[in-house]
């Protein structure tokens, strides 16, 4: 045995669909309901859907055929169309996660503090102060903390696009260079 | 270009919308075919929404009446606050046409 056909009202109308089409019907009206969420007239505009999907069904039909197909239903729901707002702002793009991370643009160190400042949303100067007041009141521990954080923390993703830069200081690399060149003259 | 005519289309149908309403008591139909001829055509999805804006916004109103075929229908049509707010529109459509054609000429 099989259901054949779901009697619905829509609307001040009452229709017999098929399975398919009336599942069809059930997630268009699943989706509305979900765009008009929070709006004050979600009720009184599903119900206005409901009668256009029933008028536009009825208008679709065979005549003597009782029952609302797919066939009918599918053009009847894209001639209303999916349900826009008035007004609505254009969707935001997702917001990534908020994430600690190093910010090595305008580091003094690493960019700890900096990164820090940025998911607090407080200025760098403020965090770095407080860093070295916590360094004094915890002995020196803090250094410790410091450098776990400089490990573990990932760094953010430079804003000038490509892949984030470790910083190396301008004397280091010209004292690497000194000694590459130097390694290089002596070993050949 | 066509992205910055849509924002354009999407902010008058408001007003298109109120003129057509103002006209006569009309059913959602009625102004979609109004508005199928025009660049403003327009699914109910998306006038209904508008249109319980409107009422709620007491610009519209709407009263159900008998049709011969199939159930009875919702007319809508201009309150005076809807009136004057067309108006209104109507006045500021001018002045910014007028703005529009003589700046830079």
């Amino acid at each position: 045995m099989q259901r054949i056909s779901v009697t619905a009202s829509l609307g001040r109308s009452t229709l017999q669909f098929d399975e398919a089409a009336y599942a069809r019907l059930e997630s268009y009206l699943a989706e509305a309901a979900r765009t008009l969420a929070g709006s004050p007239d979600q009720a009184e505009i599903l119900a206005d859907l409901e009668q256009a999907i029933a008028d536009q069904c009825s208008k679709r039909m065979q005549a003597g055929l009782g029952l609302v197909t797919v066939a009918q239903l599918q053009p009847a729901l894209d001639e209303i169309g999916s349900v826009q707002l008035p007004g609505s702002a254009p969707e935001r793009e997702a917001q990534p996660a908020r994430q600690l991370q190093q910010v090595s643009e305008g580091a003094l160190i690493s960019g700890v503090c900096n990164g820090f400042a940025r998911y607090f949303g407080v200025d760098v100067t403020l965090v770095r102060v407080m860093a070295v007041v916590l360094l004094f009141a915890s002995g020196g521990t803090m250094i410790l903390v410091y450098l776990a954080l400089m490990l573990l923390l990932p760094y953010a993703p430079s804003t000038r696009g490509g892949a984030p830069i470790r910083k190396i200081p301008a004397k280091s690399r010209q004292l690497a260079e000194s000694v590459r060149a130097k390694f290089s003259a002596a070993t050949t | 270009m066509e992205s910055k005519l849509a924002p354009i289309r999407k902010g008058l149908l408001e007003f298109l919308v109120l003129r057509i309403v103002g006209g006569r008591s009309v059913y959602v139909p009625d102004i979609l075919r109004r508005l199928a001829e025009t660049e403003f055509a327009t699914q109910e999805g998306t006038l209904y929404p508008l249109l319980s804006k409107l009422r709620r916004e007491e610009l519209v109103q709407y009263e159900w009446q008998e049709s011969d075929v199939g159930p009875p229908r919702k007319y809508y049509r201009l309150t005076e606050a809807g009136k004057a707010q067309l108006a209104a529109l109507d006045d500021y459509w001018n002045r910014l046409n007028r703005t529009i054609s003589e700046i830079g000429h």
